[in-house]
C-alpha cells in the first residue's frame, strides 16, 4: 500500500493561514491503514488545527469527513458540490487523492495534509518499510523476490556494491543490504547462476522517466 | 593494443605495474593538480584522477586528468554512475577521448549521502558493470548505448574497474570481478589492502576462476598517515578492513608517518608475492609526497619511461618550456658552429704563415666557409623568431579556450392478537378493497367466492384451535348479508365447530353426535362429513390405543383429505410416522422413535424405511442426519471448534461409531462428506478490536427496522426479518432472527440437473412428498420451497388442479414451513396457487411469485387467508418499492411480504443484485422507507445450478464439478446474505450445510 506521513503541524497551519472554513477530508484507503489519513487521524488533525488557530486568535470553522477512497470518481461525486462550501479542503489522502480532487473538482481548493512517501509494508505496529518503487518492469523473478530497485540505495542491477559489509548497506548500518539478501537467497536456492549473468542496462521509461504513466485495459473501457 | 596508453604498455609488458592516485581540489586551482602531478611524475605508470570521491564536489576528473596529462603524467580518469545519466557519461567519454585520455576506471560511485550534498538526487541510471559494457560497446562496436552508430573517432579507452575483497558476501566478490571482466574491464584496482591474508584468499578464488589470465589485478595500498587515520578508516569507511596489527604498529611507532610508509611498503612486498597480482595501486590522497619513497623502498623504481604520454592540449607553462628549450638548443648549435669556424680560421692563418704559396688560392675557400657559418646562424635566428610567433598564437588560442568554457413497528395486526380477528379484518378490508371497484366484475365475483370459502375454512380452523369460542367466529358472518339459508348454515357451522372441539378434547362420541346432527341439517356439508369420518376413526381407535393416539400425535391424525385415495392416505401416514421416528431418533428419543416406527409398520408391515428405523431405534442409534439444525452440530463436524463440544455425552460418540460399523441399508449414498467445519466465532468484541478508536468513529446505528414475517405454523414456524441493522452488524443493532435456508424442490422430475446435484434426490424425484421428507429427515431442512415448474405453459403444462393436489400432498405431508413458487407465468400461477389455498386453506403457506401482473388476484387471496407472499420484481429499487406499495394499498400488511429482488448467481450479475439489495436495505434502515422494510427472499439455487460452470464436467483446470457447484451456490448465498438476504432457497445439501455454518458463525 501507499505509505504517507502527516506534514508538520506548522507547515499545515501556514498552508491554511488565510482559510476560515475548512473541510478536513480523510480517506479510508491506504492512508487509513497506515494510520496517516483515516477517520481517526481526521478527528485528531481537525482538533489540533482548531486549537492551533484558536490559540493564534484566529478561530477557524472545520468540518470533518472521510471518504471510502479519494482516487475513484464515484466517491468524489459529492465533493463537487459540498467542496464549494469551504474555503479549502485539506485532503488527508495520498497525493493521488489530492491530485484527483484537483482534476475532478475544479471549484475546490484542495490542499495536501500528508507527505506521500512510498509503497511499503507494515513491518510491525508503527513501522513501515519501502518494498517496491513501481518501476514498471519488475525483476523480482530474478532476484529471489527481493526488490533491488526500491530496496538498494543505488538501485543496482548486478549485485552488491563494494560498500556492502556484514549484510548492511553502505549508507547506514541500520539499513539491510538487499543485495546481500538476494545473494544469500539465490545461492540457497541453487539459483546462483542468476548472480553470474550480467543484467543489461535498464530501460527506465516504464518507471516514469518516460513521462506520466497511464494504464489502459481496452476490454474495460466504457 | 586497445588504447596504446602507457599503462597498457606497462601492463602488457609483464612488468609489475604501479599506479598512483590524485584527488582534484575542492576549488578551481590549477596549480594544486599540477603540483601533485609533478610529485607523482615518473614514479608511477599512471595516476587515477578521482571523480568526486565520497560524493564531495571537486574539480571534475576529466579536467584534472588533462592537467596531469599536460604535465606528462598519464591519467586514469574515474567515472561514476552517481552523477550522470547515460547521456552525460557518453558525452564526457567522447570529450575525454578527444583530448587524449586513454584509461578509464568505471565505478558505481559512493552514495551521495556520504558527501556534502546528501540532498542530491542520485542518478544511478546504471551500475558499474553496465557502465563498462556501455563504453566497451562504444569502443569495440562503435555504438552508442541506444544502438546508434559512432561514425568515426570512437573512444579508444583502456577500461578498468574496482574490486573490494573485503566487502560481503566474500564468496561473491570474485564472481563480481568475473562479471566486470566479462563486461569489459582490462584491469582491476582493489580496495585498500591491510588484511593481506584475506586478500590472498580472494586471489586464490580469482585464480581458480582463471581471472588472473584475463585481467590485470592491481592491489590497492595506502600508507596510513597516523593512528587516527587508521582508526577512522576502520570505523567509517565501509568495506575497509584495517587490521589491529596495523593500528598497533602505528601506536608503537616513534614516527608514525615513517611507520605508515613502512607498513605500505611491507604490504606491497607481500602482495607482490601473490600469484596473479600484476601491480599495485598506491593511494596516497593528500600525501602524494610519500609515493616516490614508497615506490623506491618497495624496489619498484625507476619506472619505465613514459614515452607515449602526449598531451593534446598543453598548459601555457609547458609551452613556454618547450619554446625556451628550443631556443637553448638553437643557441648552442650556433655557438658550436662559430667555434668551429674560428678554429678553422686559425688553422688557415697558420697555413698562410707556413705555405705562403698556396694562400691566395685558399682564401676564397675560407671566405666561403665563413659565409656558410653566417647563413646557419641566420637560419637559427629565423627559427627562433618563428617559434616566438607560434608561442604568441598558442597563448592567444588558450586565452580564447578559457574564455569559452563554461548545468437502512410493528402494525395493528400486531402480534396476531388473534388469528380470527385478523382474518376478519382482512375479510373486511378485502371487501373494502374490492368495493373500491377494482374495475373488473369477474375479479370481484371471484374474490367474493374466495372470501366465502375462506369463511368456512376459517370457521373450521378456529374450532380446531379452541382458542376462540364459536360465538365469536359467528360474529363476522353477520356482516355478510346473505339471509337465505344462512340460519341453517349457521347451525351447521356451529355443530361442526362443536364437533371439532369435542374431537380435539378426545371426546369422540360427543363429536360423532355433533357431526351427525350437522349432517341431518345439511347432508351435503363436506366439513361435517369429514368430521364424522374423523370422529368415527377416533372412536374406533380410542378404545385400544388411547394413550398412544393422544400425546404422541398432538396434532391428531388428520382425516383422509379429499383428492386422496385411502391407500394414498395410508402411505402418507406411514411416511409421517417414519419421519417422526427419524426426528425422534435424531433427538435421541429412542422410545418415541420406536413407537413411531411401530405405528408405521402397523399400517404398512413391509415398509423398508420403517423397518430400518425400527432396527436403529431398537439398537439405540442416532439417525444419520448429517446436517442437523441445532447445536448437536458440533459433534458432527470434522473440526471441533470452541470449548462447548466437550459437553457432548461420550455415549453419543460411541453411537456414532456404531453407526459406522452397521450402516442402515436405506441410507442414500453420497451423504458422507456433507458435514462442514464450523466457522470459528469471533470472541473479541468490535470495540476491543478497534483499540483506541472511539466507537462513534465506526458505528452508525440505523433508525429503521425490517418487518418480521412468519412462515408456517406450530413448533416448526420460522420468522425472518426483524433486523434493525445492516446484515450481521450486531455491533450497531439487533438481528433477532438468523437468516434461514429453505430447500428448493420441484413438483416434477428435473430435466436438466447435473448429476452432482441430482444424485442426492434422484431416488425421490418422482414423489415431491418423499423429496420434501428427505430434505427434512436426511438433511435437516427447516423450510421447503416447492417450485411448481410442472405447470409452466411452455413446458409440461400440468393442469392447475392436478398440480395443486400435488402441492397439497407436500404441504400436508410435512410440518415445516412451505413456500410455493409458481412457474413464473402470472395467469397460470394465479390459477394454481388459488387452487392450492382452496385445498389447504388452514395451512400458512407462502405464495409466490407475485408480479405486477397478478398481484391483485393473488394479493386478495393472500389477504383472505392471511398468507405471506413473495413480491417479485426485476432488479430495481423503484419497481420493488412500487409493488410493495400496490400490495399494501390492496390491504396486505407489510409483515406478509417477502421481497424477491431477482437475483443472479455469482458470475451472472450478482453484483447488480447485491447493489440493488444493498440500496433497498439502506433506504429501509437509514431513510425509514417503510415501503421497503420487508425481508428479502433469494431463490438462488435454481440460478446457480443452471450456470455453465455447474454443468461442465470435472477437469484439471476447473477442478471437481461437485465441489465447484457447491462453492458456486454457497458463495452466491453468502454474498446475498451479506447484501441483506433473509431467506435463501438453495438446493445442494452440502452448499446448504456450508451456508448454515456460515450463518451460525456470523450470528456469533
Ligand atoms: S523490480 Fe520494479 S516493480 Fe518489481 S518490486 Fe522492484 S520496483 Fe517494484
Ligand atoms: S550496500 Fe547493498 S543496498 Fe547498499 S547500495 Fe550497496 S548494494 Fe545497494
Amino acid at each position: 500500500m501507499i505509505i504517507a506521513d502527516q506534514k508538520p503541524m506548522d507547515e499545515i497551519l501556514e498552508m491554511i493561514s488565510g482559510i476560515e472554513k475548512l473541510l478536513v477530508l480523510g480517506c479510508r484507503g491506504c492512508v487509513a491503514v497506515c494510520s496517516a489519513g483515516g477517520d481517526k487521524e481526521v478527528g485528531v488533525l481537525a482538533s489540533a488545527l482548531r486549537l492551533g488557530r484558536k490559540k493564534a486568535g484566529k478561530p477557524i470553522e472545520i468540518d470533518e469527513a472521510t471518504y471510502v477512497r479519494q482516487c475513484d470518481p464515484e466517491y468524489l461525486e459529492p465533493l463537487k458540490k459540498d467542496g464549494k462550501k469551504y474555503d479549502a479542503v485539506l485532503s488527508m489522502a495520498c497525493g493521488v487523492g489530492v491530485n484527483f480532487i484537483a482534476d475532478r473538482c475544479p471549484d475546490v481548493n484542495v490542499l495536501p495534509a500528508l507527505n506521500t512517501s512510498f509503497y511499503g509494508a507494515n513491518l510491525s505496529s508503527g513501522e513501515w518499510a519501502e518494498m517496491c518503487a513501481g518501476c514498471g518492469a519488475c525483476v523480482l523473478h530474478l532476484t529471489g523476490g527481493l526488490c533491488p530497485v526500491a530496496r538498494c540505495a543505488k538501485s543496482l542491477s548486478n549485485g552488491p556494491c563494494g560498500g556492502s559489509v556484514g549484510g548492511r548497506c553502505e549508507i547506514n548500518k541500520d539499513v539491510p543490504c538487499i543485495w546481500h539478501q538476494i545473494c544469500k537467497k539465490l545461492t540457497g536456492r541453487k539459483q546462483d547462476q542468476l548472480l553470474r549473468e550480467i543484467v543489461p542496462i535498464r530501460d527506465w521509461r516504464p518507471s516514469g522517466h518516460g513521462g506520466p504513466r497511464r494504464r489502459i485495459r481496452e476490454d474495460l473501457l466504457p | 593494443m586497445i588504447s596504446g596508453s602507457n599503462l597498457e604498455q606497462v601492463l602488457t609488458s609483464g612488468q609489475f605495474t604501479v599506479t598512483g592516485e590524485l584527488g582534484p581540489p575542492q576549488n578551481g586551482n590549477f596549480d594544486v593538480v599540477r603540483d601533485k602531478a609533478r610529485i607523482l611524475k615518473s614514479h608511477v605508470d599512471a595516476v587515477n584522477i578521482t571523480d568526486c570521491q565520497t560524493a564531495i564536489v571537486r574539480m571534475s576528473s576529466l579536467t584534472a586528468g588533462l592537467i596531469a596529462l599536460a604535465e606528462g603524467v598519464e591519467p586514469v580518469m574515474q567515472m561514476t554512475c552517481r552523477d550522470r545519466n547515460r547521456i552525460g557519461i557518453q558525452s564526457d567519454i567522447l570529450g575525454a577521448s578527444a583530448l587524449g585520455i586513454k584509461n578509464l576506471l568505471c565505478l558505481t560511485g559512493d552514495h551521495q549521502k556520504f558527501g556534502n550534498h546528501p540532498q542530491a538526487k542520485g542518478v544511478f541510471d546504471m551500475d558499474s558493470i553496465q557502465l563498462l559494457g556501455m563504453i566497451k560497446a562504444m569502443r569495440d562496436d562503435k555504438k552508442f548505448q541506444c544502438g546508434d552508430e559512432i561514425k568515426s573517432h570512437e573512444p579508444r579507452l583502456l577500461l578498468g574497474a574496482a574490486a573490494n575483497p573485503f566487502a560481503d558476501p566474500f564468496e561473491y566478490r570474485p564472481i563480481r570481478v568475473a562479471k566486470k571482466v566479462e563486461a569489459g574491464a582490462s584491469f582491476i584496482q582493489t580496495q585498500i589492502i591491510y588484511n593481506v591474508e584475506k586478500f590472498a584468499r580472494f586471489m586464490e578464488i580469482v585464480r581458480d576462476l582463471g581471472l588472473h589470465e584475463k585481467v590485470y589485478i592491481l592491489a590497492g595500498v595506502t600508507p596510513p598517515k597516523s593512528v587516527g587515520m587508521a582508526r577512522y578508516m576502520k570505523k567509517f569507511v565501509p568495506g575497509l578492513d584495517v587490521t589491529d596489527d596495523v593500528i598497533e604498529r602505528l601506536k608503537g611507532a616513534k614516527d608514525p608517518k615513517e611507520e605508515g610508509i613502512n607498513i605500505c611498503v611491507d604490504i606491497i612486498k607481500q602482495v607482490r608475492e601473490i600469484p596473479g597480482v600484476a601491480g599495485v595501486h598506491v593511494m596516497a590522497i593528500g600525501w602524494e609526497q610519500a609515493v616516490p619513497e614508497i615506490v623506491s623502498l618497495a624496489g619498484l623504481s625507476p619506472r619505465p619511461g613514459a614515452k607515449t604520454v602526449e598531451p593534446r592540449l598543453r598548459s601555457s607553462e609547458s609551452i613556454e618550456l618547450i619554446v625556451s628549450n628550443a631556443k637553448k638548443d638553437a643557441k648552442a648549435e650556433i655557438e658550436k658552429a662559430l667555434e668551429q669556424a674560428k678554429a678553422e680560421a686559425q688553422a688557415s692563418r697558420d697555413l698562410v704563415v707556413k705555405e705562403k704559396v698556396r694562400v691566395t688560392s685558399e682564401i676564397s675557400g675560407l671566405k666561403r666557409q665563413a659565409e656558410e657559418a653566417k647563413t646557419i646562424a641566420g637560419q637559427k635566428q629565423t627559427e627562433i623568431e618563428r617559434l616566438n610567433a607560434e608561442l604568441a598564437k598558442t597563448k592567444a588560442g588558450l586565452g580564447h579556450a578559457q574564455a569559452v568554457r563554461g548545468l437502512a413497528e410493528k402494525r395493528e395486526s400486531s402480534a396476531l392478537s388473534s388469528r380470527e380477528r385478523s382474518a376478519l379484518t382482512s375479510l373486511r378490508s378485502g371487501l373494502e378493497a374490492l368495493s373500491k371497484g377494482l374495475g373488473i366484475n369477474k375479479d370481484q365475483l371471484e374474490a367474493l367466492r374466495r372470501f366465502f370459502e375462506a369463511e368456512f375454512l376459517l370457521h373450521m380452523d378456529t374450532a380446531e384451535q379452541v382458542t376462540v369460542p364459536s360465538e365469536e367466529t359467528a360474529a363476522p358472518r353477520k356482516e355478510i348479508e346473505k339471509p337465505e339459508a344462512e340460519a341453517r348454515h349457521k347451525e351447521v357451522v356451529n355443530l361442526v365447530a362443536k364437533g371439532n372441539v369435542l374431537l380435539h378434547k378426545n371426546d369422540a362420541a360427543g363429536a360423532l353426535d355433533a357431526f351427525e346432527k350437522a349432517l341431518a341439517i345439511e347432508p351435503k356439508d363436506q366439513k361435517a362429513g369429514e368430521g364424522l369420518k374423523k370422529a368415527r376413526e377416533a372412536y374406533e381407535i380410542a378404545a385400544p390405543t388411547e394413550e398412544a393416539a393422544a400425546p404422541a400425535v398432538p396434532e391428531g391424525v388428520p382425516p383422509c383429505p379429499e383428492g386422496l385415495s385411502p391407500e394414498e392416505w395410508q402411505q402418507k401416514r406411514v411416511i409421517r410416522f417414519v419421519a417422526r421416528g427419524n426426528v425422534l431418533l435424531h433427538k435421541s428419543d429412542a422410545d418415541g422413535a420406536l413407537k413411531a416406527f411401530k405405528q408405521a409398520l402397523e399400517l404398512e408391515p413391509d415398509d423398508k424405511k420403517a423397518k430400518a428405523g425400527l432396527l436403529k431405534a431398537e439398537s439405540g442409534e442416532v439417525a444419520p442426519v448429517l446436517v442437523p439444525a441445532e447445536p448437536e452440530v458440533t459433534e458432527k463436524t470434522e473440526v471441533p471448534p470452541t470449548p462447548e463440544p466437550k459437553a457432548a455425552p461420550v455415549t453419543e460418540k460411541v453411537k456414532a461409531e456404531a453407526r459406522k460399523v452397521a450402516p442402515a441399508p436405506t441410507e442414500p449414498t453420497g451423504i458422507e462428506g456433507l458435514s462442514v467445519a464450523e466457522l470459528p466465532k469471533e470472541t473479541m468484541s468490535l470495540s476491543e478490536r478497534a483499540g483506541p478508536v472511539p466507537g462513534n468513529q465506526f458505528t452508525e446505528s440505523c433508525t429503521g427496522a425490517i418487518c418480521e414475517v412468519s412462515l408456517g405454523e406450530g413448533e416448526k414456524a420460522l420468522t425472518v426479518g426483524g433486523s434493525s441493522t445492516l446484515p450481521f452488524y450486531m455491533f450497531e443493532g439487533d438481528m433477532p432472527h438468523a437468516p434461514q435456508v429453505a430447500f428448493g424442490i420441484l413438483d416434477s422430475e428435473p430435466e436438466d440437473w447435473p448429476d452432482v446435484l441430482s444424485k442426492y434426490y434422484s431416488d425421490v424425484f418422482s414423489d415431491p412428498v418423499a423429496w420434501a421428507r428427505k430434505c427434512i429427515d436426511d438433511y435437516g431442512a427447516e423450510a421447503i420451497c416447492l417450485s411448481l415448474v410442472s405447470t409452466d405453459p411452455n413446458g409440461m403444462n400440468r393442469p392447475s388442479d392436478e398440480a395443486a393436489r400435488k402441492a397439497q400432498s407436500v404441504i400436508e405431508g410435512i410440518d415445516v414451513p412451505v413456500i410455493l413458487w409458481g412457474c413464473g407465468n402470472a395467469e397460470k400461477d394465479t390459477e394454481t396457487l388459488r387452487e392450492v389455498t382452496n385445498l389447504v386453506g388452514n395451512r400458512k403457506v407462502c405464495l409466490g411469485p407475485l408480479s405486477d401482473a397478478n398481484y391483485r388476484s393473488l394479493g386478495a387471496t393472500a389477504m383472505a387467508f392471511q398468507l405471506p407472499v413473495v413480491a417479485s420484481t426485476p432488479i430495481d429499487v423503484n419497481l420493488a418499492k412500487q409493488l410493495n406499495i400496490l400490495l399494501e394499498n390492496l390491504g396486505l400488511s407489510p409483515d406478509q411480504i417477502l421481497m424477491d429482488p431477482s437475483i443472479g448467481a455469482v458470475g451472472y450479475g450478482i453484483e447488480y443484485s447485491y447493489s440493488v439489495m444493498e440500496r433497498i436495505r439502506l433506504a429501509a434502515l437509514t431513510q425509514q422507507d417503510e415501503k421497503l422494510q420487508v425481508p428479502f427472499i433469494c431463490n438462488l439455487g435454481r440460478e446457480v445450478w443452471k450456470t455453465k460452470e455447474c454443468r461442465l464436467p470435472s477437469d484439471a483446470l476447473l477442478g471437481d464439478q461437485e465441489r465447484r457447484g457447491v462453492l458456486m451456490e454457497a458463495v452466491t448465498a453468502s454474498t446475498l446474505l451479506l447484501a441483506g438476504g433473509e431467506l435463501m432457497v438453495m438446493m445442494h445439501p452440502k452448499a446448504i450445510a456450508l451456508t448454515e455454518a456460515l450463518i451460525r458463525g456470523m450470528m456469533g
